[in-house]
């Protein structure tokens, strides 16, 4: 396909974070260094060439920003300074507003104050349904402490009306997610011409594409410290497993009854705590004392993200201990907190934002299976 | 007559934050008080981003003319000149002050910066009234350093009948060039070359060659410098040793030959080659067992001149008058050891190109024959003479080089010599697979890119790619890089790795430049008066610089460039005057010349 080059991409691009686009002079010494690139897929040069050049399509048929686990490797060895591996992190930036078809995501990492904006904007309509939908503690009859002392927290919001929310929100974050990913599909594969992918392709790939997703087995090939990738594996896993809880099976999550510390209910809930709890606030500090090459260059939705991530995890283990011990008003206030900060957080950064690579990430190393796999026949 | 305060000023310095710089507040005190001024700015309280908005503040203090002052003003000329329309006046009143043309670049030069802003309000060339003063000049020469350029410099000037001080840190003359084994492009024998040079230097008669020798003071100034040099003790007497080499033969103590690039051992008491200019013995202190333990001797006791060796004999100083100084201090090689991934002193096979040339070289330590380096019984690295010969051979270009984690600059050289090296490899080994692994290929020079062709039609692979990093495969050694014409990754399993190591100025370069006082650039090389038109001359009258030491550069440059210095000095020989330095043409003497020159009415 013949391309233009288009000098105004990098000053598009230079909004998704610091980028050093002119400094590269392709020696190919970050290729050679990553432990991840392979045959059919090389990075980081070949998506830093396309974005000096300002080969929209290109870019847009890339899956290789998505396979960088942004080890730092090859942003240390740099002997231009170029910072390969930021300029993956900025193009996954730039590459989640391409996927997206409503444009929201680009006003957001345009723009901080659209960003607050929308978070703001959430926050209200989620307090305004949830005050409206539940019963606040003056205006329920009756003890609101359960026999075992702890709140009788469906007495106010019952966990049948949240999951209906639950269920709207999942529903609309399921809607844009699955349709940026259909876009996502159409950039990379279907408007790509050179490949034919034959539809047994996209079956036989799946298997490996799952597992990687449970095991985060690439992330792990990055060079460094095991901690780091089990870190943000448990991270992972905590969020998806709160996610279900929460999303799927609240009513079974939030019970009047406090059961003992060992059942099930309990202690998945606090292994998935600690799972959110220890990853934020190791990031948190990573990207604070900028210790790897990964956090030294912060954009302000990566910040967004792990406050709104922290946020919602106080909220979520104050209002559980608040429960246990029969504070009624601060359980059902709590409550709103953490609902305020959770649904902007889900809203927001899954579909829009930095969240998005959890789908993104794994969709795009399928492609580039599939598609690896389409060209070696 | 009334001045009329029309002149702005604005101070631009692009290199605010360096450790030393120009002290602009003080320039900026001393542009307030001309009686032409009405404003100085700079970079803090006007922002060069608005014309317009510059233009008004033009009109506010009543600007007509403005100049523009600091390290290479001309880079935001063309915003001011906007500016100047803008404000509705003459476009051609914007006048530069640079201070880097005249060599003021540090606090100490304070004085001279405010000297070419005065001459820039009166839009007056600063060289038009800094003329240096014209002194008599000693005719005698001082040349520091002796390879290439110093030789060249050094015979120029003794050629042409004036007396030359030919002063040289290592026992021998010939630096770098004499441990080369061919030259580029035309693959002549680098010693062919050399040696000549070296023994008409050692014969002449006008030359006196001071080895093992260095300049450890420098007062006075052009014309008349007076150099304390050290003679250190050679131990051996240059006059009546015979070079027999009896005593090397029987000496116990031994050290790294520096003229093999520690490829191979030398003695307590050696001559660093078989053609060193002097081609007689010393001592070297380090590694003689005399002067470690005080027992020894045997050298004196084997030599057949008596009293020839002398161990106890001190270091002296010896004092000479000069008129001129060429500074042809030449270079070191990158330490290989500092690119950690390409496995240097790690992998045995993994050598420098200063360490290939000795190998590949007739007189090096296996008499021209590649081969591995193994360890010898007592755990060092050696090049056996019957060792076993590679198969395949890698050169990778930019060690040290055109990398912010080193040098940033491109070594120049580098390219070249890896080409010639890829063809003696393969003119040794006829069967040997060689690689060049490169950024880009700088074949700059005239006869250059069809050398490069030559070397390609030889059979070489070219691969556009630096190699990452060099791990062990077994006997071998794995490169893994990035072939960035096919769009692939390279994993090539190789015998031995040349590393095309960059130059560096000398480890002393900057105690040298303050004992001269000479400048540096950033990188450390010795500063030209200008790098256009007179990358020969220094800012301090009387000191010329020339080879590598001015920054990297090949054997024909260094040539040319050590030429060009000895005619600057025979400038001054035949004229009988030299002219000072810039340097010491003081403010108030330039402050006198200009109250002479009043700005006319109409100027302004």
């Amino acid at each position: 396909m013949i391309q233009r080059v288009n000098a105004n991409l990098v000053k598009e691009i230079e909004k998704f974070g610091k980028g050093t686009w002119n400094e590269c002079f392709h020696c190919g010494n970050c290729t050679a260094t990553c432990p991840l690139t392979e045959q059919g897929s090389l990075f980081p040069r070949k998506p830093y060439r396309a974005m000096q050049m300002g080969l929209k399509t290109t870019l847009a048929q890339s899956t290789e920003p998505w396979l960088c686990y942004y080890c730092g490797d090859c942003s240390q060895s740099c002997p231009r300074d170029a910072n390969p591996g930021e300029t993956m992190m900025i193009l996954r930036r730039y590459l989640t507003t391409v996927y997206d078809w409503t444009g929201i995501s680009k006003l957001i990492y345009k723009s901080k104050a659209m960003e607050l904006i929308a978070i703001f904007i959430i926050a209200i309509i989620t307090a305004v349904l949830y005050l409206h939908y539940t019963i606040a503690p003056s205006n329920v009859a009756g003890s609101l402490i359960g026999k075992d002392g702890g709140v009788l927290i469906n007495s106010m919001a019952n966990s049948e009306i949240i999951h209906v929310g639950d269920w709207i929100m999942a529903g609309i974050l399921a809607f844009l997610l699955i349709t940026n990913v259909f876009n996502m599909w159409y950039k990379i594969i279907l408007s790509d011409k050179s490949v034919k992918v034959p539809f047994g392709q996209y079956f036989l790939q799946v298997f490996s594409v799952v597992t990687n997703f449970l095991t985060q087995k690439r992330f792990n090939k990055c060079d460094g410290p095991k901690y780091y990738w089990f870190i943000h594996l448990f991270l992972m896993l905590s969020y998806v497993m709160l996610f279900t809880m929460i999303v799927f099976f609240l009513a079974w999550f939030q019970t009047d009854t406090v059961y003992d510390w060992w059942h099930p209910q309990r202690l998945l809930g606090y292994i998935a705590t600690i799972g959110l709890f220890v990853g934020v606030i190791y990031f948190i500090n990573n990207r604070l004392k900028k210790m790897k090459e990964n956090s030294k260059y912060s954009h302000y939705t990566d910040w967004t993200f792990l406050v709104l991530l922290l946020l919602t995890t106080t909220t979520g283990i104050l209002m559980h201990f608040f429960r246990i011990y029969g504070m009624v008003a601060a359980t059902y206030f709590t409550y709103l907190i953490h609902l305020m900060v959770l649904v902007p957080m889900l809203v927001i950064e899954v579909p829009f934002s930095k969240w998005s690579h959890l789908a993104y990430r794994p969709v795009a190393v399928y492609f580039a299976k599939v598609k690896n796999a389409a060209t070696k026949k | 007559m009334t001045i009329k305060k029309t002149t702005g000023v604005f101070l631009y310095n692009p290199l605010d934050g360096c450790a030393d710089t120009i002290d602009f507040s003080a320039v900026s005190e001393y542009a307030k008080q001309s009686p032409y001024v009405a404003a100085v700015w700079n970079s803090e309280n006007l922002r060069l981003i608005d014309a317009k908005e510059v233009a008004a503040k033009f009109g506010e203090n009543g600007i007509k003319r403005i100049v523009i002052a600091g390290d290479t003003p001309g880079m935001v000329k063309s915003f001011f000149t906007k500016a100047m329309i803008a404000a509705g006046n003459n476009p051609d009143d914007v006048f530069l002050a640079g201070f880097r043309e005249y060599g003021a670049t540090k606090k100490i030069h304070t004085d001279r910066a405010k000297a070419i802003v005065a001459c820039a309000i009166q839009n007056i060339a600063f060289d038009t009234i800094a003329i240096p003063e014209e002194v008599d000049v000693n005719p005698d020469t001082l040349v520091i350093g002796a390879g290439i350029a110093g030789i060249q410099a050094s015979l120029e000037i003794a050629d042409a009948g004036q007396k030359v001080y030919l002063v040289e840190k290592s026992g021998t003359i010939g630096g770098h060039m004499a441990m080369f084994d061919k030259t580029f492009p035309t693959l002549d024998c680098a010693a062919c070359i050399l040696t000549p040079k070296m023994v008409e230097i050692g014969q002449h008669s006008k030359i006196t060659l001071m080895t093992y020798c260095e300049v450890k003071g420098v007062s006075g100034s052009a014309g008349n410098f007076k150099v304390r040099i050290l003679k250190k003790a050679r131990r051996v007497n240059l006059a009546t040793c015979i070079g027999c080499g009896i005593c090397a033969e029987k000496c116990p103590g031994s050290a790294d030959s520096e003229f093999d690039a520690a490829t191979s051992q030398r003695k307590a008491i050696y001559m660093p080659f078989p053609q060193a200019v002097p081609n007689k013995y010393l001592i070297d202190a380090e590694s003689c067992t005399y002067l470690k333990n005080g027992k020894c001797g045997t050298c004196v006791k084997v030599c057949p001149v008596p009293d020839c060796i002398n161990l106890d004999a001190k270091d002296e100083e010896v004092e000479i008058n000069v008129g001129n100084i060429i500074v042809a201090t030449g270079f070191k090689t990158f330490d290989a050891a500092k690119a950690e991934n390409f496995g240097y002193g790690k992998f045995p096979n993994v050598l420098t190109s200063l360490e290939f040339e000795r190998l590949i070289n007739a007189a090096g330590p296996t008499e021209g024959n590649i081969v591995f380096r193994s360890l010898d019984k007592k755990g060092r690295k050696v090049f056996k003479q019957d060792g076993e010969v590679p198969k395949s051979v890698a050169l990778i270009h930019c060690i040290g080089s055109r990398d912010e984690n080193h040098n940033k600059y491109c070594s120049k050289v580098c390219c070249m010599y890896s080409l010639k090296l890829a063809h003696l490899v393969v003119e040794k080994i006829p069967d040997a697979q060689v690689y060049e692994y490169f950024i880009d290929m700088r074949a700059f020079g005239k006869g250059y890119e069809e050398f490069y062709e030559r070397i390609k039609h030889e059979g070489v692979h070219m691969i556009r790619g630096r190699t990452a990093k060099i791990e062990e495969s077994g006997n071998q050694l794995l490169l893994r890089s990035e072939d960035i014409l096919a769009g692939t990754i390279l994993e090539q399993k190789i015998d031995m790795v040349i590393l095309a190591v960059g130059l560096e100025p000398k480890e002393d370069a900057s105690q040298l430049s303050a004992m001269l006082g000479i400048e540096q650039t950033e990188d450390g090389w010795y500063m030209e008066s200008n790098y256009v038109s007179n990358p020969v001359n220094t800012f301090t009258g009387g000191i010329s610089i020339a080879g590598v030491c001015q920054g990297p550069k090949d054997i024909p440059d260094t040539v040319a460039q050590a030429s060009a210095a000895a005619s600057r000095v025979l400038q001054s020989i035949v004229k009988g005057k030299i002219s000072s330095s810039i340097k010491d043409i003081s403010l108030s003497h330039i402050e006198a010349q200009l109250s002479k020159l009043t700005l006319t009415e109409e100027k302004i």
